[in-house]
């Protein structure tokens, strides 16, 4: 049984930075056995958490990445029908008997494992990443919620298979569509927002090793008012990370207008954001000088959801 | 300090608050893994209980939103004697009011590009105060200054009702034509079915088994056609008074064929309705009680457009959403937002549908500024009177 601390801090170890919200969801979700849905923002690294955690508790990784039109057979198993076919042609001049022919076509060897299958069949807990659980239909959803309950799947020829070992799930969703209310109530709930000011600089520090200190925060500092603003597509995290690296490769000890202009396609991912920027000048300007927070610069509220400031888990 | 002297007990009653007060959704299931995360965790570390509950007390993002205050509010309400924030200043919210209660913090963002043109955005701003915890402290220069914010010299006063007419049969008849002839393309995902595009080799096997192993009938799979999703925008301003009442039922018959709806009515501000109509679509005539601030008044159809795309719904639209606006296009938002607004609209909506009440006027010609800016971004635009309009308009109704 890992704690919070131990949380943290292995997940610091893969350069990782989390902060207590989550580590203790981790550890009420590894007690309780029960899947945990991760929302918040495109690019604050909800994925990356179900990686690093893979990662942390030593254990493979099973991914399930979903998409509209995913069906039952591209998520839990399908049989290798030409295979099937071909065995069961070459078999026939053998003189085997009928009954262990049968019981070689539908063996094992012929059957194709996918995700959800392979992730019950595990020898030891793996974690299972549905991601982008809201993109898939609500059929889809539907069958999820059954697969959650039960850890168990029936396949006709070969009988009922039953986890050894439940998997550590990890649902993510970027509410593209309401998910049901029975898978909600189903799982742990999590919101991920944007880091502060303090946890973005010091992912910067741990994940751009290079990067001098002055710019991790005028990075950080600029992420903040960016995301302030009434943008079609907010800056993530992954977005200063990029943003990080790109000033480095181009050896820019500065954060300057002229550089912010070359390097804005790292940010900002909408061409229309661009006009929103030229209009917000004087605040980027006033953090670009540095000196005054981004705070007391702007005046911008800093707990956002998608640059629009409907959530704000914590205060 | 707390409640009870038990554990369990105050978690139980924290549970009750959390249901009562805040609509969280909290049965027994919940209670009882809320006190297996207890066990887990240090019970000296307030933050630690805090943020264990967290994940398993909530299950939206409007949960987590008010988690935090009213944990403090239940377990830390300090010591006897001390003034204390009144518990019903604890912002209360059930699910519907909760998403339009986003809205108005969207609204009243003081970073929007147009922050001053759209002013008679927020007419919520009078009644925020009332039910937020910082109205404790609120001096009379402060109220006066959400009075001045207010302000509208365009906006109606009193409330206004409307009464949304049940669906006849011929409403429903129409409405199932409409959501049927909207032609939205084939889904990503097969289906069974008896002539198909793919040759489904695992249903045929499983057939075959009834004919001795021999394959005889094929079996095939297709594509799925889309099912179309329907925003319905109406417009609520006085202009429209009549012809409200019509968009509603039209609403109200879609919502009886089915469920993909979510209906806004909009003049000075948005406001959700999908629950009403929804309890229209099911039988029995409903009168939606609007607002003050957004019935009846002047329209400013471009700023409620982006609010409504910055709900949580209006952030569903996406290339199954057929948007539909009832309106007489009689704006006095400014022109760029509305254009704006229109073209966000159109890039991401399957089509946009605009009933104009004034097209059944007699040599009406759509050159009102409002109209003009938006007559390019709409892919049908017609007008529905009655259940036949409606019939016709699915005949006619194109999406490109």
């Amino acid at each position: 049984m890992m704690d919070a601390a131990t949380i943290r801090a292995r997940f610091r170890d893969h350069a990782f930075i989390v902060d207590d919200g989550f580590a203790t969801a981790l550890q009420v979700m590894l007690a309780l056995d029960k899947p945990m849905l991760v929302e918040g923002p495109a690019g604050v690294g909800k994925t990356e958490r179900a990686k690093v955690l893979a990662e942390a508790l030593d254990t493979r990784l099973i991914r399930l990445q979903c998409y509209e039109g995913l069906d039952a057979t591209s998520a839990l198993y399908e049989w290798n029908y030409p295979r099937q076919m071909l065995r069961a042609r070459l078999s026939e001049t053998t003189g085997t008997s009928l009954e262990e022919r049968e019981a070689q076509i539908f063996g094992e060897a012929f059957l194709l494992k996918r995700p959800l299958l392979e992730a019950i069949t595990e020898d030891r807990a793996p974690v299972l990443l549905i991601d982008e659980v809201d993109r898939a239909d609500e059929a889809f959803e539907a069958f999820l919620l059954e697969m959650l309950a039960e850890w168990q799947v029936t396949i006709p020829e070969l009988g009922t298979i039953r986890a050894k070992h439940r998997p550590h799930v990890i649902l993510t969703s970027n509410r593209t569509r309401e998910l049901s209310d029975a898978l909600r109530r189903r799982c742990l709930y999590l919101w991920v927002p944007y880091p502060t000011l303090e946890q973005e600089i010091e992912i910067l520090r741990v994940r751009v090793p290079g990067l001098s200190e002055r710019l991790a925060d005028r990075i950080a500092g600029l992420m903040q008012v960016l995301r302030g603003l009434p943008l079609q597509k907010a800056p993530g995290v992954a977005e200063s990370l990029d943003w990080a690296m790109a000033l480095m490769s181009l050896h820019r000890e500065q954060l300057d207008a002229r550089t912010l202009q070359q390097t804005l396609g790292c940010v900002l991912k909408v061409h229309e954001d661009y006009a929103v920027i030229d209009a917000h000048r004087l605040a980027i300007d006033a953090v670009l000088q540095g000196g005054s927070s981004p705070l007391e610069a702007g005046g911008y509220s800093l707990d956002t959801d998608f640059g629009f400031g409907s959530v704000s888990p914590r205060r | 300090m707390y409640p009870f002297g038990r554990l369990p007990d105050n978690l139980a009653a924290f549970a009750g608050v959390m249901r009562r007060d805040h609509a969280f959704r909290t049965g027994p299931g919940e209670l009882v893994d809320a006190a297996r995360a207890l066990e887990i965790v240090d019970l000296h570390d307030q933050r630690a209980v805090r943020d264990a509950l967290r994940p398993v007390l909530c299950s939206t993002p409007g949960d987590v939103e008010v988690f935090d205050e009213a944990f403090t509010a239940f377990f830390f309400r300090g010591p006897v004697g001390v003034p204390q924030p009144d518990r019903k200043n604890v912002p209360r919210r059930d699910r519907e009011q909760g998403e339009v209660g986003e809205d108005r913090r969207a609204e009243s963002r003081p970073s929007e590009p147009d922050a001053d043109a759209a002013t008679d955005d927020r007419p919520e701003a009078v009644e925020i105060p009332a039910d937020t915890p910082d109205s404790a402290d609120s001096t009379p220069a402060v109220a006066m200054q959400m009075v001045h914010a207010s302000y509208s010299p365009l906006r109606a006063l009193g409330r206004t009702s409307i009464a949304v007419a049940p669906a006849g049969t011929e409403w429903h008849a129409a409405a199932r034509a409409l959501v049927r002839r909207l032609e939205l393309g084939l889904s990503r995902r097969w289906v069974p079915a008896r002539t198909g595009l793919r040759f489904d080799l695992r249903r045929t096997l499983r057939a075959s088994l009834q004919t001795g192993g021999e394959p005889v009938g094929p079996r095939w799979r297709r594509r799925q056609r889309r099912v179309p999703r329907f925003v319905v925008l109406v417009d609520g301003s006085r202009s429209m008074s009549d012809a409200a009442g019509i968009a509603m039922t039209l609403a109200a018959a879609v919502a009886s064929v089915t469920p993909r709806i979510e209906v806004f009515t909009f003049s000075t501000a948005l406001q959700r309705v999908t629950r009403d109509v929804r309890r229209a679509a099911a039988g029995g005539p409903v009168t939606i009680e609007s607002e003050r601030e957004t019935w009846g008044g002047g329209t400013s159809i471009g700023a409620c457009l982006r609010a409504c795309l910055r709900t949580p719904d209006g952030r569903r639209i996406g290339r199954d959403t057929v948007v539909i606006i009832a309106s007489d296009g009689l704006d006095v938002g400014e022109p760029d937002t509305l254009r704006a607004a229109m073209n966000d609209l159109k890039s991401r909506a399957a089509g946009v549908v605009w009933l104009n009440p004034l097209l059944e006027t007699p040599g009406y010609e759509p050159t009102s500024r409002g109209m003009r800016v938006a007559r390019p971004f709409i892919s049908t635009f017609s007008s529905v009177r009655d259940a036949a309009g409606l019939a016709r308009l699915a005949r006619h109704v194109r999406l490109r």
